[in-house]
């Protein structure tokens, strides 16, 4: 246990040196890293030959006013008790990165085939992209900020404003 | 023979298991077969879509936490605890120590009563109809006590909130609980009798090695039914877990039988933990008096990703505030996230087509947070 | 044959039903169980906050009635049931303690017009 708590004292600096990239610890167990998003794959193989094993999720964030989404990759590691955050940002015009599944296998793919559906994001090297919760979704990706959804069903579901709605904008927040 | 065989070639068809299959909840498996035989299962999700994690930037933290109740029908009272957990790191919240210990008493009982509808889908699967009634009897109990402390029967509506709980446990519940303590002793003893039905229909039924299950992304009892000896609340602590004792119940097989024997032993641990929590509950304040009841989520800048151990598994929220009054993403991970789409395809493969409620369900489904 | 199952069956036949017969008995309903709002409109000071937290905006601030307009001129929560929750955020953020949910869980109604709690009741 000793030599463990040793270790990962030293972890940071490991990752440090093997990823190329500044670690910054923000509180106990929560590592946080950015990256360039080219390295992604090289940077979650290396993660998970350091003991990185458990991926838990990917979280994708749309910053609308800079123009890019931002990709989360939450890893865990069982054997140091401690998480791994690599944050890596992308266009979001053409929003596209390399996929994960040979590392993860099905489980990377299946979050990535959700980060696709709700925001759009292309993975290359994916080949199972299907729509996970939408069915026959013909409109932008909803989890888009600037995705104006009482437009959306608006114009698709209803011919004039509702009046039922209207206690729901009477409030201002 | 050949006649024959040419037919049984012919035999190709799908088969869709749910969403109206009893018990299978709102989620769908499409499975390919020839014969008796799965060729290939594809899980469709999607029943249960809300969109919360839209729903989320629209609505300020406490309207939130009314809302992360019902990101899980079975659990509500662990998803609060993950939403309040997000927003107590955002905002650099003290929680007091009497509000920890109500919260962790309450996460407890919450997962004993989802253990208990687990043995109740299970029993359904297998026929075993007393099981179900029983077990889901049994829960009602557990139900009594969360209307007299949160006022809901199922639904909580944000009891456990930013900044502690929104109430002090009333005077006799303290009572209620030990007394719900015992009815459940005797539902777990009755769910760890040896049944011959559970085991003819479980032992060595869709096994899930040790490495397959940590690549799949497999968390809380279906990894621990792996052989791999894991649990956030001793590996990643929140609340007051460090302080407590409990032992981490691992079965080494990896099939249906291990899954659910590991999730009838975590009754007794969590049972063990509600007794050292009640021993130990502390006097004094439950809610950090200043921000009642309405959180300035405008100081809050940065972002956090707080883990939890569910009764599934790892529940997770990932929570980014940007100074506004509501945050500007949310993103739930659901622990059946993994369990239902990848390990259950990758299960289901090969399997005969009886086998497969008993590994559907051995896999503690919940299709609400799939979809969230 | 094995005696634990008779044993069973046996312990069963004398033992209390969990269940009640409804109208004759009912289960006894806890104090802080959320059911249809009270409010008590001499101590509402009219500032809206329950409208502006309740999360699925089913609280309106409406007018009272014409026959008691003199007595309550200003607007008062109208709270429609059947948007409700019953999540009991408009019962704590009220300063006075105006609004109150009871425990009157009993709200099944065949009139689309009882869903409404009105601030007086006509």
């Amino acid at each position: 246990m000793a030599a463990i708590e040793q270790e990962k004292t030293d972890l940071v600096e490991v990752l440090s040196s093997e990823l190329d990239a500044s670690i910054t610890l923000k509180k106990e167990r929560r590592m946080w890293v950015e990256i360039d998003s080219k390295k992604i794959v090289d940077v979650c193989l290396k993660a998970l030959q350091l003991g990185f094993e458990h991926l838990s999720t990917i979280s994708a964030v749309d910053w609308l006013e800079e123009g890019r989404f931002e990709l989360v990759y939450h890893l865990w590691s069982y054997k140091y008790r401690t998480s791994l955050n690599i944050k890596t940002k992308i266009d979001r015009n053409k929003p596209s990165i390399s996929s994960i599944n040979s590392i993860w296998d099905t489980y990377a793919e299946t979050c990535e085939r959700e980060c696709h559906e709700l925001f759009g994001i292309n993975f290359e090297g994916n080949s199972n992209l299907t729509p996970l919760f939408l069915e026959d979704w013909q409109g932008p990706p909803p989890f888009l900020k600037d995705f104006n959804w009482r437009e959306y069903t608006l114009k698709e579901h209803y011919k004039e404003e509702n009046p039922r709605e209207q206690v729901y904008f009477e409030v201002k927040k | 023979m050949t006649s024959v065989k040419k037919k049984y070639d012919a035999s190709d068809f799908e088969m869709f298991f749910g969403p109206a299959h009893p018990g299978s909840g709102n989620f769908s498996v499409k499975v390919e077969m020839r014969g008796e035989r799965v060729l290939k299962a594809t899980a469709d999700p999607g029943y249960l879509h809300r969109g919360f994690e839209k729903l989320m930037e629209y609505r300020e933290p406490m309207q939130n936490s009314v809302l992360s109740d019902r990101v899980c029908v079975l659990e509500p009272l662990q998803w609060n605890l993950v939403h309040a957990e997000a927003v107590d790191d955002l905002m650099d919240y003290d929680v007091p120590e009497r509000a920890k210990y109500i919260r962790v008493i309450l996460a407890e009982l919450s997962r004993i009563q989802s253990h208990f509808i687990w043995y109740a889908v299970l029993s359904l699967g297998t026929g075993f109809m007393t099981g179900f009634n029983v077990a889901m009897g049994y829960r009602d109990y557990i139900l009594d006590v969360f209307n007299l402390i949160t006022g809901g029967r199922v639904y909580p509506a944000g009891y456990i909130c930013p900044g502690g709980v929104r109430k002090d446990l009333p005077e006799n519940a303290e009572k209620k609980i030990l007394a719900v303590l015992d009815k459940i002793e005797y539902m777990r003893k009755f769910a760890s009798t040896e049944n011959l039905a559970w085991l003819s229909r479980f032992k060595e039924v869709g096994i899930l090695t040790k490495e397959e299950a940590i690549k799949y992304g497999a968390t809380g009892p279906i990894l621990r039914g792996s052989g791999f000896v894991t649990d956030v609340r001793r590996e990643d602590p929140y609340e007051i877990y460090d302080l407590l004792e409990f032992d981490i119940p691992v079965h080494d097989e990896g099939d249906a039988y291990s899954r659910f024997r590991v999730g009838m032993e975590e009754i007794e641990e969590s049972m063990k933990i509600i007794t050292q929590a009640l021993d130990r509950l502390p006097e004094g304040e439950v809610r950090t008096p200043t921000l009642k009841p309405i959180v300035q989520f405008r100081k809050a800048n940065g972002e956090t990703y707080i883990r939890n151990e569910l009764s599934r598994g790892e529940g997770a929220f990932y929570m980014v505030a940007t100074g506004e009054k509501t945050p500007y993403r949310v993103k739930i991970r659901g622990p059946s996230f993994s369990h239902m789409i990848p390990i259950l395809e990758r299960l289901l493969t090969g399997v005969n087509y009886a086998d497969v409620p008993a590994i559907y369900w051995s896999l503690y489904q919940c299709p609400a947070d799939v979809d969230r | 044959m094995k005696i634990g199952p008779v044993k069973e069956v046996f312990k069963n036949l004398f033992k209390k039903p969990m269940t009640v017969m409804f109208p004759e008995e009912v289960v006894e309903i806890p104090e802080r169980n959320r059911g249809r709002h009270h409010l008590d409109i001499d101590n509402c000071i009219s500032c809206g906050s329950c409208a502006k937290i309740c999360p699925n905006r089913a609280i309106r601030m409406i007018e009272a009635p014409p026959d008691f307009k003199e007595k309550y001129p200003k607007t008062y929560p109208q709270v429609d049931l059947g948007k409700c929750c019953f999540c009991a955020l408009c019962e704590d953020v009220c300063p006075k303690d105006a609004l109150t949910l009871t425990t009157n869980v009993f709200l099944a109604t065949f009139e689309k017009e009882d869903t409404y709690v009105n601030p007086i009741e006509v």
